[in-house]
Parts: structure tokens; C-alpha cells; sequence
């Protein structure tokens, strides 16, 4: 035992701090939801709006940070989980009459299944920048899918979904619509942290740290992969669902590589690999354009410049800024 | 039905030759950095929209063109070595995602200027169609296909027959020699970048005069571009250009005798399914796809 | 009785390059076989014909008895080899607790819906493993960098906590890929220690990769010496020493 000694000093960065029991961390999780109810009583219904649009991107940036953040797979394919699960949504709505709700999971399943299938070239070991070419590809040809299955999809001009319904009752006002979407995107959040605090995100990140190695102790990488995808789907789908919900109107456009960039400036800017900063950035990212509404553009330019600047200076997104103020934001799911 | 055909094969040819210069361009900027330029397709935008402001100052046409090319050069040199150079150790993501945000910056600033306005390339010629026996050849085409052929046998000349050619190839086979002869590699990416990019404006410039300027027809470009990359093998510069060809070519083909939705979806198809089926494409190592 | 691990005239080939070449060589329970030979000799083309990472152009490989060659290597994990890996193989994003969690990942039994529904017994079994981790690193003298990223760890420390993820699940085979590049004198005393109790006191067979001579030699029941793909010689340490071919082919160089 002598030479415990030597080895019981590690390199003095011991100023990281530490991440917080499972337990104190989770009252983040009915404690911030709870502070948000009285929300509808405070805003007009635009700002109501723009408080839902930022629920909804809440389970579409978490489904985004497994793949991209947690896998660590450079995948383009989350607007096309994004699409599916809105136009499910929207055509189950639409054309056989059901009530929004019960359209909720048939349209996280089809979000999972287009995850499977966006898997299968990162199955076939295609990796990098071609992994991330194809599953572009994967996402236009979607959007041409979209654009020319005027049938089912009602074409370049998209479709009417009725108004949203939850156990017979209407949503008629936006803040009835917040409440649901709450519910949502919490249970989003949550079983998603379990999933990532359990073996299968420790195998997540495994393979996005060292393959050959998570082989190595047992982890079937395939299954885990393509669980991630289809996790991932499975969430965004359900985003999706409430997109279509939130707007009313489902159309290909909405599906663009325009949204792909705001997708991934939400997670960049949030913090890649973590789910505080999934959050943060749905809530930084979709209220900013708000504020450029009339300016065609200035969006575009000023989230361009904004990916640029967080890429060379903040690498972790705003998420390691919160990690610094209070250990509960510490994610345990991202590294340098 | 077969009457059409040599018709069919000559326009897609012509447009071929347009996908193999963006393809080219990508791959140039690709194998200085082995970095995929995702923003790419705006630098294509940005040339056109150069070209377009200053043939709109009243400059003649030639330096014109060639101004905006020097322009997009030093656009392509300068973000690169400014703000992907930095990062080019760290993670694949962050340099996809670089890239696509100073592309997404480039078509906001665009969209800014121009927003939904139309705006066209005025053409330096009469636009005017010949016949072939049956085949009609336009004057856009044929400008098309001269102007890709004389950069392509430019560009050959330069990388056999000069010094900077030689050193081009020596670093292509190995950036370690690169280093050990005691080139500035920095540079060297900046400055190759750049030409990506200035070959990238040719072929938007080219674009400009068969379609009407909106700041995402880089887009529409670059999964042309991309799909004409993986047909011919991933970081080959003549798959590059047979890839797009043959690209320029299926489109027409399967438009006619399969379906006209292929025009559209080609490019599509053909990433996907190649990088499944064969990913060492016409050109290229099967071993650069899988890692 | 059939040796733990048996592998018969094994050859390896990469197109038209004879990386392993005939090798046939077995290591029994509790045994320490060391792997030794100059660069490129193929002794980690061997290792990841062992281990599922390599493909075998012709011969057998059996665990107890059993084929394993063919399998993918998650499953030859799953079977009871596990392995170290030449420039370390630690989850650098992951503390050292959490790699060896990875390591036991095939033990923790919570299922993905039950972790969904928040059901007690994935929870106890997420738990319980945490504890089981932390003791093996306490066990091994590493107990008290447990949460430490393993980015943060010393080269020592590292090789130590990819022994520690790789015993994790008490592995009946474990191949240890140059275990002591890169250590300081002290860290190869301990990595010495670790590595006898693990033969003497658990039976774990052990096949080594080293380049270190001094280390071989005070460890090894029993040296390999691969040359250009084949066996050159397999025989206790202190014949291998005298032994003049082996002298000439590697020790020489060395």
C-alpha cells in the first residue's frame, strides 16, 4: 500500500465540480414546471404562443442531443423525425377524424421507426461526414415526400390540422395548449434522464467515446445505436405532434435545412451532450427570431454568427455558464 | 421513344458539367482540409450574387467575373483560416456545424440585401439554341460546357506543370510530407479553401444564367454537389467531374423514361443508395468512407 | 483438461500480409502467459483475433473448449474474454466509476421499459452495481479517484481503471495489451501486484502484452515469442532468457 500514496493525488484539477445526487438534481424537475403554471396568467396570446413554440422544442432538441450530443453521431436527421411526427400527427388528425391526442404516440412511433431507418447507415459503419451527408439526404428526400404526396399531405401548401383536443376537451387558447405541452416536455426530460443516468447512456457514451472498446466490455454497439436513433425519433416525433398542435398548419417548408440549423444551433447553444442545455437552448434559440419578425434574414445572419462565436468560445454551450453558477445544473452527459 | 435520347444525353451532359464544377470545388477544399465544407453551397450563392453586383457597378463582364472569383477566394481563405482552422483538431461536429453556420450566416446576410426580390444574371451573349441534326443545343449550354472545360484543362495544367501544382499533389498524397518539405500547412488549407470556393462562385455564376438568383439556390447546389462526390468516389477530383456528369445525365434519363419526380430526387437517391451499396464510388477508396 | 484458452495454428492476413502466421499457443487457469517479440511481430493482430477485433483466415481459437473465432466481439466479451487496449481504452468522457460501470453493463439487469416506468427493481439494480463498482476500484487502491473523469487521470492511473473495467465482471480470460507503457516505477510495482493476485487469487488466465523485459520476466509463468508472425519459442522466463535465437531475434533489440 505504500504507493497509494503517489497515486492518490490526481493532476490538481480537482476544482471540477462534482455532479449532484440523482435526488437533488430531480427537483429541478417538478420544481421548475411548478414555477411555470401561473405563466398563461401573465402573458397575451402571442407570447403564450412563443412560451409553447419553446415547449415544443424542448423534446425536439433533447431527441437531437442523444444522437448528435450523447452518441456522439454526426447525424442530420432530426428535422426529418421532426416532419414525420407532425404530418402523423396532422394526417391521423385530418383525415380519419382523431381527436389530437391519441395521435400523440402513433406519431413518437413514427418518429422512432424513421429513427431506425435513419440508423441503418450508421449500422453499416458509415461514419463522419458522410454519415452526416446521407441522413441529409434521408431528410430532403422526406421533404419531397412531403411536397409530392399531395393525397395524404395536401402538397407545397401543407395541411389544415384541426383544432387540438385532449379527452374530449377543445384547446382553444394558447395557454390551455401550454399546459399539455408542459406535461409533455417534462416527461420528455425525465425519461430521458433516466435513460442517459441508467447502463444504456453509459453505453451511449461509450461508444462515442471509444467503439472498439464498448465492444470490448460486452455493449452490442448496434442495438445500442440503434436504440438511441430510435429513442431519439421517438421523442422528436412526439415534438412534432405538438408542433402540428401549437400551429395548425403542417407544411414541407417547415422541414427545411433552415429548421436543421435552428435545431442545431438550439443544442450547440445550449450545450451538446446535455440536457439542461437542451433546454436552455429551446428556450434561448426559438424566443430570439421572434425579435426579427419583418427583417427577412436578419435571423439567419445573426444565428449564423451566434453558432460561430459559442463554436469557438463556449464550446459547451450556455449549459457549462449555468454549471458554474450552481452544481445542480452540472450535467453528468458531456464532456470537453 | 430512343429519338429523344441523344438530346437527353446532351443536355445532361451540359448540366452535368455545371454539378461537376461544384463537385470539383468541394472536393478541392476537402482533400487540402479533409474537412466536407457544409456551408459550401452559399459560397456557390455568393459568387453569383458578387458577379451580379459588380456587372451592376458597370464593370465589363471579364473582370467582373474575374473579380468576383478573386473575391470569393479571399472569403473562402479568410473564414477558414480564421474561424475553422482554430478548431480543425476538435470534434468532426463542431467543423460540420462551422460550416454550415458561416453558409447560414452568408445566405441571411443575402436574404437581407435581396430578400424575395428577382433578380437575374444579365447574360454577356444573345441567348440563341443551335440544331444538331435533331438535337437542339442552347447557347447557355454551350457556354456551360466551354467555360467548365477550360477551368478543368486550366486546373490540369496548373497541378502537372507548375511548382504550386506539384506541391498541391504532394500534399494530397500526405499532409505529413506537406509539413516535412516546410510548407506552411495553415496557409496552405486557407489557400485551397479559397479555390474551392472561387471555383465554387464559377459554377453559381454559371447557375445565375439558367436560373433566377434567390439566396438558397446555394442548397439546391450542394446536395447536387454532394451526390456527384460520392458517384465518383469521395475526395477524387475526377470522380468529382465524371460523378457529376453522370448525375447531369441520370437526371435526364430517369426523368423522361421513368418518371419526371426523378429530376428532383436523383441526387437524393444516389447519396444514399451509393454511400450503402458502394461507397468507394467510379474513383474513390472504399476504406476513406468507413471508419 | 482443456486449457482455459486454446488457440491452433491460427493465421491472420491482411490481403496479402501474413500478420499472424500458424500460432498455436494455450494459457490456462490462474496462468500468466506473456506475449513478447519485436514491433510488428503480430502479437496485437493476435490479440484481436482473440478477441473478435480480427478476423482469422484459418485455425480455431477455443474458450473452455468452445469455438469462438467468427463471434463478433461483444459477444466473445459476453463469453469471458476481456481486454485491455494498446493506447488505453478508457471512456475519457466518463469518470473512472462510470467506466467500470460500462465494464459491468452486462450485470446491471434494468431493462429499458422499467427504467421508463421508474420501477424500483432497475433503479436497485443501477444502484447496487454503483456499489459494486466502487468497491472493485477501492479493491484495486483506486477507490479515491472514483469520480474523476478519466481524462483527468494519470497515464498510471488509466491503465490501472481499464484492468479494474475489464476484471469488473470476473472474466475467466484477460488480455492485457501493454499494460505498462508509460508507468512510473511505483505504478509498475502495483500493476505487478494486480496482476499476480489476479492470477493466484481469482484463476483468472492471463495473456500479456509487453514490452517491458523486467516486467515480463517477474510476472510471466510462461513467455511467447512471436517474430515476423510466427512462434519462435514458448517456454518459462528464465529458459526464454538463455535461449540464443530469442537473444538474437528480440532481446537484443530491445
Amino acid at each position: 500500500m505504500t504507493d497509494a500514496a503517489p497515486i492518490a493525488n490526481p493532476t490538481g484539477k480537482s476544482g471540477r465540480s462534482k455532479p449532484p445526487a440523482a435526488r437533488q438534481r430531480r427537483t429541478l424537475f417538478w420544481a421548475v414546471p411548478l414555477l411555470l403554471l401561473p405563466l398563461p396568467l401573465f402573458l397575451d396570446q402571442y407570447k403564450q404562443y412563443v412560451a409553447n413554440l419553446i415547449l415544443v422544442y424542448v423534446p425536439v432538441a433533447v431527441g437531437f442531443n442523444i444522437v448528435i450530443g450523447n452518441l456522439g453521431l454526426l447525424a442530420f436527421s432530426n428535422v426529418a423525425f421532426f416532419g414525420i411526427g407532425a404530418y402523423a400527427s396532422g394526417v391521423l388528425a385530418l383525415k380519419l377524424g382523431w381527436p389530437w391526442w391519441t395521435t400523440i404516440l402513433p406519431a413518437g412511433l413514427m418518429g422512432a421507426l424513421a429513427g431506425c431507418t435513419a440508423s441503418v447507415p450508421a449500422l453499416r459503419g458509415v461514419r463522419l461526414f458522410y454519415l452526416a451527408i446521407m441522413t441529409l439526404a434521408f431528410g430532403e428526400l422526406l421533404r419531397w415526400v412531403y411536397i409530392r404526396w399531395v393525397p395524404v399531405t395536401g402538397g407545397s401548401f401543407g395541411m389544415s390540422v384541426p383544432q387540438p383536443s385532449v379527452l374530449g376537451w377543445t384547446l382553444s387558447t394558447e395557454g390551455q395548449k401550454f399546459y399539455v405541452f408542459l406535461v409533455l416536455a417534462v416527461l420528455a426530460v425525465v425519461l430521458t434522464d433516466r435513460i442517459l443516468r441508467s447502463r444504456f447512456g453509459r453505453a451511449f457514451m461509450a461508444i462515442k467515446d471509444n467503439e472498439l472498446a464498448a465492444a470490448a466490455m460486452g455493449i452490442p454497439t448496434d442495438r445500442y445505436i440503434l436504440l438511441a436513433f430510435a429513442w431519439s425519433g421517438f421523442v422528436v416525433g412526439i415534438g412534432g405532434s405538438m408542433y402540428a398542435a401549437l400551429v395548425g398548419h403542417v407544411t414541407p417548408v417547415a422541414f427545411d435545412l433552415t429548421e436543421l440549423i435552428l435545431e442545431f444551433a438550439v443544442v450547440m447553444v445550449g450545450g451538446l451532450g446535455s440536457l439542461v442545455g437542451s433546454v436552455v437552448g429551446a428556450a434561448v434559440i426559438t424566443a430570439a427570431p421572434e425579435f426579427f419578425r419583418g427583417l427577412p434574414g436578419a435571423q439567419e445572419l445573426l444565428f449564423g454568427v451566434l453558432i460561430v462565436l459559442v463554436i469557438l468560445f463556449l464550446p459547451r454551450g450556455l449549459a457549462s455558464l449555468l454549471a458554474r453558477l450552481h452544481p445542480i445544473f452540472v450535467d453528468r452527459h458531456y464532456r470537453d | 421513344m430512343l429519338a429523344v435520347l441523344p438530346q437527353l444525353l446532351v443536355s445532361g451532359v451540359a448540366t452535368g458539367m455545371l454539378y461537376a464544377l461544384i463537385a470539383l470545388s468541394l472536393t478541392v477544399g476537402y482533400r487540402a482540409t479533409t474537412v466536407v465544407n457544409f456551408g459550401h453551397g452559399d459560397m456557390v450563392m455568393a459568387g453569383a450574387y458578387a458577379a451580379l453586383v459588380l456587372v451592376g457597378w458597370g464593370l465589363p463582364y471579364a473582370p467582373a467575373l474575374l473579380l468576383a472569383l478573386a473575391g470569393l477566394f479571399l472569403l473562402g481563405a479568410a473564414t477558414q483560416r480564421a474561424l475553422l482552422q482554430p478548431i480543425l483538431a476538435g470534434p468532426h461536429l463542431s467543423l460540420a456545424m462551422m460550416a454550415l453556420a458561416i453558409g447560414y450566416a452568408m445566405r441571411g446576410a443575402a436574404r437581407m440585401e435581396w430578400g424575395s426580390e428577382v433578380v437575374t444574371l444579365p447574360r454577356p451573349y444573345e441567348q440563341d439554341a443551335f440544331m444538331l441534326g435533331t438535337v437542339v443545343l442552347t447557347m447557355d449550354e454551350l457556354v456551360i460546357a466551354g467555360v467548365v472545360l477550360a477551368l478543368l484543362a486550366a486546373l490540369v495544367v496548373i497541378i502537372n506543370l507548375t511548382p504550386v501544382g506539384r506541391l498541391i499533389q504532394a500534399v494530397f498524397q500526405s499532409q505529413r510530407g506537406a509539413a516535412l518539405v516546410g510548407l506552411d500547412v495553415h496557409s496552405f488549407h486557407g489557400a485551397m479553401w479559397g479555390a474551392g470556393a472561387a471555383l465554387g462562385a464559377a459554377g453559381g455564376i454559371l447557375l445565375g444564367l439558367l436560373v433566377p438568383l434567390t439566396p438558397d439556390i446555394g442548397v439546391y447546389t450542394l446536395i447536387r454537389g454532394f451526390a456527384a462526390m460520392t458517384l465518383g468516389g469521395f475526395g477524387s477530383p475526377i470522380g468529382a467531374v465524371v460523378g457529376g456528369v453522370v448525375l447531369g445525365v441520370m437526371e435526364k434519363l430517369l426523368g423522361f423514361y421513368v418518371s419526371t419526380v426523378f429530376i428532383d430526387i436523383t441526387a437524393y437517391l444516389v447519396t444514399i443508395l451509393v454511400l450503402l451499396i458502394w461507397p468507394s464510388g467510379l474513383f474513390g477508396r472504399r476504406a476513406a468512407v468507413r471508419v | 483438461m482443456a486449457s482455459l484458452l486454446e488457440i491452433s495454428d491460427v493465421s491472420v492476413r491482411f490481403g496479402g500480409l501474413v500478420a499472424v502466421d500458424g500460432v498455436s499457443l494455450a494459457v490456462g487457469a490462474g496462468e500468466i502467459c506473456a506475449l513478447i517479440g519485436p514491433n510488428g511481430a503480430g502479437k496485437t493482430t493476435l490479440f484481436n483475433a482473440v478477441s473478435g477485433n480480427a478476423a482469422i483466415s484459418s485455425g480455431r481459437i477455443l474458450l473452455k473448449g468452445e469455438p469462438i473465432h467468427g463471434l463478433a466481439p461483444h459477444q466473445i466479451s459476453a463469453k469471458g474474454v476481456r481486454r485491455t487496449f494498446q493506447n488505453g481504452g478508457l471512456f475519457a468522457g466518463l469518470t473512472a466509476l462510470e467506466n467500470v460501470l460500462v465494464g459491468l453493463h452486462a450485470k446491471v439487469g434494468s431493462g429499458f421499459l422499467g427504467l421508463l416506468a421508474g420501477a424500483r427493481a432497475s433503479e436497485r439494480a443501477e444502484s447496487s452495481s454503483t456499489e459494486q463498482a466502487r468497491a472493485l476500484l477501492d479493491l484495486m487502491e483506486v477507490g479515491h479517484i472514483a469520480d474523476e473523469l478519466a481524462s483527468d487521470l494519470s497515464g498510471g492511473q488509466q491503465r490501472i481503471v481499464e484492468i479494474v473495467r475489464a476484471i469488473a465482471t470476473e472474466p475467466p480470460l484477460l488480455l492485457l495489451d501493454e499494460p505498462a507503457v508509460g508507468l512510473a516505477p511505483h505504478m509498475r510495482e502495483q500493476l505487478v501486484r494486480i496482476i499476480r493476485r489476479l492470477a493466484a487469487e481469482q484463476g483468472v488466465g492471463i495473456l500479456l502484452i509487453e514490452h517491458a523485459i523486467e516486467l515480463v520476466m517477474a510476472v510471466a509463468d510462461r513467455v511467447v515469442v512471436l517474430n515476423y508472425g510466427r512462434k519462435v519459442a514458448d517456454a518459462p522466463p528464465e529458459q526464454v532468457r538463455a535461449d540464443k535465437a530469442v537473444l538474437e531475434a528480440y532481446l537484443g533489440h530491445a
